[in-house]
């Protein structure tokens, strides 16, 4: 059997200043091309978990691999996160000055992409994710919705192995909501990456391999 | 695209940016290049006059302040390797006394009628040299300034004077100057025979520094300068240098406080985005560089708007100040301002840059 996607070991996240334990100790194995759904109040973890997953943040203790790789003796976490992990944010964080093709580029000139293939890559996933027709719009002229798309498609960039999305319908109502879903489902499927959705929104769970629920920062 | 975007987000405080480097780039370029100017000019006089030594009172600060007495200037030139020496002298006039509002100060230099360094003015002469002790010529800037042309009269230092030529100079405070009879000057200065300073014109194969010794054996209180090191010699050129170092450093100061203002600025209002950047893969080192290029390219236009605005502002300060000053640019002058101006947009932007880039991602992109 191969090694899954995603592996935590006993994944504590203590904040000390604040006196406040995030991660209480959370094991999961998610399967390669598997979705997996984290649902839980606020506060119950699920995004630092999501957090330490995408090496966006170091555990207090225990272990994170991808891929098999241990994270902890992984010497540039900037290239696990080019490479390996591609982040869906609820407020998209798009470069508010730059187009959408611009965005999605943004990722790829992490790792050196070349020019002409960054843009030929990026017009053709923002096609993808239907949004031919707003290539070389700003980001601020976007919808909530679209901006969302190209946050989508920037993830997608450089094909990583596991897609992250932290609440990725929050900032939109349920009918765009639904469409964001599917897009990054389509996504999924296309690209054969491990899915991990992180919300409190249980509609989201739908065609979800496995959905667990989190708690005080532990698994329930 | 990212830097050049980013600089126009807040195109109101990359401009100011931008202008502060200029400004201090430009005060640079024009002090240096007026200070610069000023001390060639005096070199290229003294190579005009064709003398090898200038002799002047030891204890003078400047020259104007210089006086030989007559029998100092024959045991002078009774010595052995001196071909000719022409005396001189030396004051200067305010406009007002004048009455002439188009000047601020008239360079007067006395020299004696017939001597070897008035000859020098034939070849750009319009009318004749002086020979007679009321009378005068004038350089074209000073001719201009005046309104006068050859046959005018005009009254200086009480004396009526004529003016009989009006020579061209290519060194700025000659031409906005005149030449009369060495008598006028020391009559009104109250020299009595005595003169500013004298130039030695030595027979060939004159060893220079025999004779020097020689000049401040027989007459302490002498010095003798080889006229291609005047300028090394007096020492209170030294404060233009100063001058000219104090402003540099005063404006590189404040231009490389603008670009670390606003690169500071720039960061902290871009902490998500920077967090984001960080989020997708960029590493620490890619956010420094974005962020020291774009410090760096407000200070390559800041830089060189400064070279254009610098150049510009020097004539303008020789257009409007007292004429004699003069300008002068060396391709060394200009790298080195454009180079000041590279290295502010870098150290300013340095501590900016180190900081976005300590940045941890999870922190910015939770940045409100």
């Amino acid at each position: 059997m191969s090694e899954p996607a995603i592996r935590t070991k006993d994944l504590v996240k203590r904040y000390d200043r604040a006196g406040i334990t995030a991660l209480a100790g959370v094991s999961i194995d998610v399967e390669r091309g598997h979705f997996l759904c984290i649902m839980g109040p606020s506060g119950s973890g699920k995004s630092t978990l999501l957090h330490l997953v995408g090496a966006l943040d170091v555990p207090s203790s225990g272990e994170v691999m991808l891929n098999g790789r241990s994270l902890a003796t992984e010497r540039n976490l900037d290239v696990v996160r080019a490479r390996e992990v591609g982040f869906i944010f609820q407020l998209h964080n798009l470069i508010p000055t730059l187009t959408s093709v611009e965005n999605v580029e943004i990722p790829m000139m992490a790792v050196g992409v070349a020019r002409r293939e960054r843009k030929e890559r990026a017009v053709q996933l923002l096609t993808e994710v239907g949004l031919s027709h707003r290539l070389d719009s700003i980001a601020t002229r976007l919808s909530g919705g679209e901006r969302q798309r190209v946050s989508i498609a920037r993830a997608l960039a450089n094909r990583p192995s596991v897609i992250l999305a932290d609440e990725p319908t929050g900032d939109v109502d349920s009918k765009t909501g639904d469409q964001i879903m599917a897009c990054i489902q389509a996504a999924r499927k296309k690209s054969g990456a491990t899915l991990v959705v992180v919300t409190h929104n249980p509609d989201l769970s739908r065609g979800a391999d496995r959905t667990l629920h989190m708690k005080d920062g532990l698994l329930q | 695209m990212l830097i050049l975007k980013n600089l126009l987000r807040r195109r109101t405080r990359t401009i100011l940016s931008t202008l502060g480097i200029a400004l201090g780039i430009a005060a640079i370029i024009a002090f240096n290049a007026v200070g610069r100017g000023f001390k060639e000019s005096l070199d290229r006089y003294m190579r005009s006059t064709g003398a090898e030594v200038l002799v002047v009172n030891r204890s003078a600060m400047a020259p104007e302040y210089s006086r030989i007495s007559k029998e100092e200037v024959d045991q002078v030139r009774a010595l052995p390797g001196v071909e000719h020496l022409s005396p001189g002298t030396f004051t200067i006039i305010s406009g007002r006394v004048l009455r002439k509002p188009k000047i601020k100060f008239l360079t007067v230099f006395g020299r004696v009628p017939g001597d070897r360094l008035i000859e020098k003015f034939k070849g750009s002469l319009e009318g004749r040299l002086f020979q007679a002790d009321d009378e005068m010529i004038l350089g074209s800037d000073a001719a201009r300034d005046l309104e006068l042309r050859p046959g005018d009269t005009l009254e200086l230092l009480h004396h009526p004077l004529k003016v009989v030529g009006i020579y061209k100079s290519d060194v700025k405070f000659e031409s906005a100057g005149c030449v009369v009879p060495s008598s006028m000057i020391q009559q009104e200065m109250k020299m009595g025979d005595s003169v500013g300073l004298f130039w030695l014109y030595l027979k060939p194969g004159t060893d220079w520094k025999g004779l020097r010794t020689l000049i401040e054996e027989k007459c302490p209180n002498l010095a003798a300068i080889q006229t291609s090191e005047f300028t090394a010699y007096y020492n209170q050129l030294d404060y233009i240098d100063w001058f000219v170092w104090i402003v540099s450093l005063i404006s590189v100061v404040v231009g490389g406080l603008g670009v670390l203002n606003t690169m500071l600025m720039s960061v902290s209002e871009r902490t998500r985005e920077i967090g984001t950047l960080r989020a997708v893969g960029w590493s620490r080192g890619q956010v420094l560089r974005l962020i020291l290029t774009e410090g760096i390219l407000i200070s390559i236009i800041g830089g060189c708007l400064g070279l254009l605005l610098g150049t510009f502002g020097a004539e303008t300060l020789i257009h409007w100040a007292p004429r004699g000053l003069d300008t002068r640019y060396s391709g060394l002058l200009l790298t080195q301002g454009f180079l000041i101006a590279v290295a502010l947009g870098f150290f300013g932007a340095l501590y900016p840059a180190w900081q976005a880039s300590r940045l941890s991602p999870i922190e910015a992109l939770k940045y409100e």
